[in-house]
């Protein structure tokens, strides 16, 4: 629109003492931050900090997937000895503080790899542990030791110890909390592969 | 009118210095010779003479912050001063959220002052710096066949636009987008000669 028509209105004089009061607001705002610089400011802070966030969560969600990638890589190992020709699977039930509960092994004994599955156990005293045993031509050499503090189910994979010609079969008793190099508590069941 | 005794464009030039050189006297002076028509112009638009007074508040800080932003290749300081009137004076229409009723009810009032005959001038109203502008301006408008004119006030101080004139008007919107742009040739050829608004 043509730049002039705003004077086509009458021209309207000011209140006296609106002069001073326009003015004064008028050199004020120069001293007064300017929107822009702290929009500015603000956008530059949100940012780093929008980067700085992002930057952890990127670090947070890599370290979730390399974990879920240990948890997918066991897994799928699980079920190639589970699914495996040579592996035999063994149920034995097994008695502890008056409950029945049961251990699962399922073993590979030529690729001598174990996986072993807990269930309804009872929690472990403070000071004892429950104490997997490969049985051997040597005798008993230690599998795994179980401390537990609750009753839930527990599985693990084992792998034979190097030395050990020929695991014959498995055992379980009940040890102090830091293990035993051999048997010396409760038997929980013993039985030949 | 005649303009053998208005000040020059050089003079227009040195207060623009000042004022880019922050010199504070030079805020003054404009607000001297500019405040009645950026008041004329914001009541006109508001018809609310505590608006208007605030329109003029906002409109000289913004000056004041943004002089440098005017380009004098592209015209003389009152229209870009007038320019910020309008648009500040339109948001806070706007804000009101009742502009379209205000609208409705003044549209038709103001249509005859904005290009109606032109009453003699107030005492004290003739020696306001650009005076003679005016008269111009408002002669310029005034030749205008109404439905132009109308067309013209209603984007001009209501903010209206185009599809909103043609709905308050009752036209097509082709026939207001040709009224717009007739009257706006023929008012830039009325007032090309334009160069400052002072005497």
């Amino acid at each position: 629109m043509t730049d002039w028509l705003g004077m086509t209105p009458r021209p309207v004089a000011p209140r006296a003492e609106l002069r001073a009061a326009v003015l004064a607001r008028a050199r004020g705002a120069r001293r007064r931050p300017r929107w822009a610089v702290v929009r500015l400011a603000a956008a530059v802070l949100l940012i780093v900090a929008g980067g700085w966030w992002a930057g952890v969560s990127l670090r947070r969600l890599g370290g979730r997937v390399r974990a879920l990638e240990t948890r997918l890589a066991a897994a799928q190992d699980t079920m190639r000895l589970l699914r495996g020709p040579g592996t035999r699977v063994v149920q034995v039930p097994v008695r502890t503080a008056g409950r029945l509960g049961s251990v699962t092994l399922f073993a590979d004994t030529a690729a001598g790899r174990w996986y072993v599955a807990c269930e309804n156990l009872a929690a472990n005293r403070p000071d004892e542990a429950y104490q997997l045993w490969f049985a051997t031509d040597g005798g008993m050499v230690t599998a795994a030791l179980m401390p537990m503090d609750r009753s839930e189910p527990m599985w693990m994979a084992l792998g034979i110890p190097a030395g050990v010609a020929r695991v014959t079969g498995a055992a379980m008793s009940i040890e102090p909390r830091r293990g035993s190099p051999s048997p010396t508590g409760p038997m929980l069941f013993r039985l030949n592969l | 009118m005649t303009y053998s005794n208005r000040l020059s464009q050089e003079a227009e030039r040195s207060l623009l210095e000042r004022l880019r050189s922050r010199e504070e006297a030079a805020l003054g002076e404009l607000y001297d010779q500019l405040a009645p028509w950026v008041l004329g112009l914001a009541r006109r638009i508001l018809d609310d003479p505590a608006e208007a007074d605030e329109v003029l508040s906002d409109v000289f800080e913004q000056i004041w912050e943004h002089i440098d932003r005017h380009d004098a290749r592209r015209g003389a300081l009152a229209p870009w001063v007038l320019s910020i009137a309008r648009t500040r004076a339109l948001d806070a229409l706007r804000r009101r959220r009742r502009w379209w009723r205000k609208a409705e009810r003044w549209g038709e009032a103001h249509l005859a002052e904005d290009g109606g005959p032109l009453s003699p001038p107030d005492p004290g109203e003739a020696g306001v710096p650009g005076w003679p502008v005016h008269q111009e301006v408002h002669a310029a408008l005034a030749t205008l066949p109404e439905e132009q004119r109308r067309v013209v006030v209603l984007a001009y101080f209501e903010g209206l636009t185009h599809s909103e004139i043609a709905r308050r008007t009752d036209q097509p919107l082709g026939t207001v987008k040709t009224r717009l742009r007739i009257a706006q040739a023929k008012l830039a050829e009325g007032l090309k000669h334009l160069k400052d608004w002072r005497r």
